[in-house]
């Protein structure tokens, strides 16, 4: 038997020999040079997502250490005294009278009215203002208002009996507030840039905090800390 | 003269033949074997290489990760700002629709005009009622308001509601006008 098999292959083995060569590369391309380049392409893709990603995260955490955590801290709460997540309404009625005394107006009421009306993206609740001064001073008044600490839009001037004693002016404010965001960004997600306008505003803030009476301006009510 | 003369059966020659085109055949086969299992190994050596690349890349981001969430409450202090000053830029120190058009109506009225009342509505629209001491007055509150240079095309309509003259010459009128 041996010896026919031997026979059989030296008479054949000009068709046998190529054969067997065929299918052993046959064999190797396809259980391995193939699937092992196909995982290859593969993982390439994922090794440069993940190098990306590294470094992404690398440069976001060089970024936050860099950041200054008091002066964070400073400019958070000058935002959150601008634009609180609470309506506070004690802080609102007290800068309300400041503002108003300091206009050269003398307030005759003040009435909290409809919460919860949307202004844009955020919330806000309407103040009815009832005030006597000279009409002059009025405008002045209007640019405090929406110049101050906390942001205040109005939404209905009604003057009335104006004459040389004074006028009756009832204002319709509406003073914005808005809830803390739920999602403050993955680990992923890109750190928010503050671009020069936004310093710029921040700078805004921090000059009319401080040029207002601190009684009301400088801290927002609720937690010290409102991520914990 | 060289004769050559070839005594060997032809049977050994063509064997002889067979045999040389079976050791090309044979180096060739040996040779694309021998390539096949370099390029085997080969990307078994990368493939081993790469998935060590990605286990660095991989600790490398998973200590990232946690250094990130380790600063989170930065991260949350720097969304909740920049959050909160895309809504205070909308707003800070830019006149609401009814402060401006207050202001704009103040400024057109003449001086000598006296405003009894004057009302701003949500809309914007202006009602107000003034008393003008003569015709030049009256005739400069209602060319000041309706041209759209003086009024900054901020007004769509301007009805004169009521206008009365009294005993003294004075001009009483009602004004209303609608804000774009």
């Amino acid at each position: 038997m041996k010896k026919e098999i031997i026979k059989f292959y030296l008479e054949y083995k000009l068709y046998i020999f190529p054969a067997v060569v065929a299918l052993s590369s046959l064999f190797l391309i396809i259980f391995a040079i193939y699937p092992q380049t196909a995982k290859l392409i593969d993982g390439q893709k994922s090794a440069s997502q993940l190098a990306g990603k590294s470094e992404f995260l690398e440069t976001k955490v060089q970024a936050l250490e860099s950041v200054d955590g008091e002066d964070l801290a400073r400019k958070v709460r000058f935002v959150l005294n601008a634009l609180p997540a609470e309506k506070d309404f004690a802080n609102v009625l007290a800068l309300l009278q400041q503002l108003t005394a300091e206009s050269g107006f003398s307030v005759s009421s003040i009435a909290l009215g409809n919460s919860g009306t949307k202004m844009g993206n955020s919330d806000s609740f309407d103040v009815r203002m009832e005030i006597r001064g000279s009409k002059v001073f009025l405008q002045g008044l209007l640019s405090n208002l929406e110049n101050s600490p906390r942001l205040i839009r109005v939404k209905v001037i009604d003057i009335s009996s104006a004459n040389q004693q004074g006028a009756d002016i009832a204002l319709s404010l509406g003073v914005l507030y808005s809830g803390l965001p739920k999602d403050f960004g993955a680990a992923d997600s890109p750190l928010p840039e503050l671009t020069s306008a936004d310093e710029g505003l921040i700078a805004a803030l921090e000059k009319i905090n401080t040029t207002t009476p601190t009684s009301f301006a400088q801290s927002p009510r609720g937690k010290a800390n409102p991520f914990e | 003269m060289k004769i050559s003369i070839n005594l060997l059966p032809p049977e050994l020659t063509a064997q002889k033949k067979k045999s040389v085109k079976f050791i090309k055949i044979q180096f060739i086969g040996i040779s694309i074997v021998l390539v096949m299992i370099f390029l085997s190994s080969l990307t078994l050596a990368l493939r081993i290489l790469q998935n060590r690349n990605i286990s660095l890349y991989q600790a490398r981001v998973a200590g990232a990760e946690q250094r990130v969430s380790d600063l989170k409450n930065t991260q949350a202090s720097l969304t909740l700002l920049k959050n909160r000053l895309q809504v205070i830029d909308q707003y800070l120190g830019v006149a609401s629709k009814q402060t401006s058009i207050y202001q704009l109506v103040d400024k057109l009225l003449p001086q000598s005009a006296v405003v009894s009342s004057i009302s701003v509505d949500q809309t914007g629209g202006v009602t107000f009622v003034a008393v003008l001491p003569d015709n030049s007055a009256l005739e400069s509150l209602v060319t000041n308001l309706t041209d759209t240079e003086e009024n900054k095309e901020k007004f769509s309509q301007v009805t004169i509601e009521s206008l009365n003259r009294d005993k003294q010459g004075l001009y009483r009128t009602s004004l209303r006008i609608k804000a774009i």
